[in-house]
């Protein structure tokens, strides 16, 4: 495996399937909700030491948080031991960011009602808008439910959003 | 980008209105915070808020949520929500969530007084 191991902090794991992929960054959070400003912080450090641009930063910060919040509200508290996990590459001209959680099955791209982001002020939905952040800031994104995990693969092109 | 990752509501009387500034980050593990410190402001009465964002470096779905019903609860009051400074990226973000629309924003507090 070609590695390039930059971040020990955490927890470095091995994935098997991995060959031929720069592994970057691979972090365990903590299942509640205060683990959203360390998030902050590893993906800040990720973006400087690759010189990523702020764009990206703020692209990654906001759509992650948003998946990282809704796992840990909806799908891990009735879960024992809940598990849930981020690995961020670099792949070529993209940044590729998995999110796996071990919770109940929770598909965000197709539960989560979409906002009308046209409605006046008394009449807009006030949920939905984490996943349509997501759906709007991530250029490919993708959703597996894998041996008891939900996996979610987002890709963020370097350098700007896809037209 | 973010250098604090903790919320700090700071509470500024202008003459005609309340200003609350926010710093560091609103997100769902704070949000609470901001909550509370508006619903003192409308509990007492005040008709004018003005959300000064100068020194907030990220706000998520869990803090727009929070900015939305705050600006409809004053609507409904007869009384006025404005907001300033915003960041870059997060014009970004009310810009994609619509709120851009529906919610006054303006380029400075001066600016957000003149408003008013």
């Amino acid at each position: 495996m070609a590695c390039k191991r930059r971040v020990s902090l955490d927890i470095v794991l091995e994935n098997g399937n991995s060959a031929g992929m720069d592994r970057i960054l691979e972090i365990s959070l903590a299942p509640n909700l205060d683990s959203l400003g360390d998030l902050a912080r590893r993906i800040e450090q990720f973006v400087a030491e690759r010189g990523l641009g702020d764009d990206l930063g703020h692209r990654l910060n906001l759509t992650l948080d948003e998946l990282v919040t809704n796992s840990i509200s909806y799908s891990l508290p009735e879960v024992a031991e809940p598990d849930i996990r981020l690995r961020l590459d670099v792949e070529g001209d993209a940044v590729v960011a998995v999110l796996e959680d071990n919770g109940a099955p929770f598909n965000p791209f197709e539960e989560a009602k979409e906002p009308d982001t046209t409605l006046g002020i008394n009449e807009r939905q006030i949920g939905g808008l984490g996943v349509f952040f997501v759906k709007q800031l991530a250029d490919a994104r993708n959703y597996e439910r894998d041996g008891g995990r939900n996996r979610i693969t987002l890709r963020y092109r370097i350098g700007g959003q896809d037209q | 980008m973010t250098d604090d990752i903790r919320l700090k509501v700071q509470i500024e009387r202008e003459e005609a209105a309340v200003v609350i500034c926010p710093s560091g980050r609103i997100d769902g593990s704070n949000v609470d915070v901001l909550e509370k410190t508006i619903d003192e402001q409308i509990s007492a009465g005040e008709k004018a808020l003005i959300f000064d964002f100068t020194d907030l470096n990220y706000i998520s779905s869990a803090g727009l949520r929070v900015l939305l019903v705050t600006a409809r609860r004053m609507q409904q009051g007869e009384g006025r929500t404005l907001f300033c400074a915003l960041a870059e990226h997060i014009a970004t973000i009310f810009e994609i969530s619509g709120f851009k629309s529906i919610l006054q924003v303006c380029e400075t507090r001066n600016d957000a007084l003149a408003a008013l």
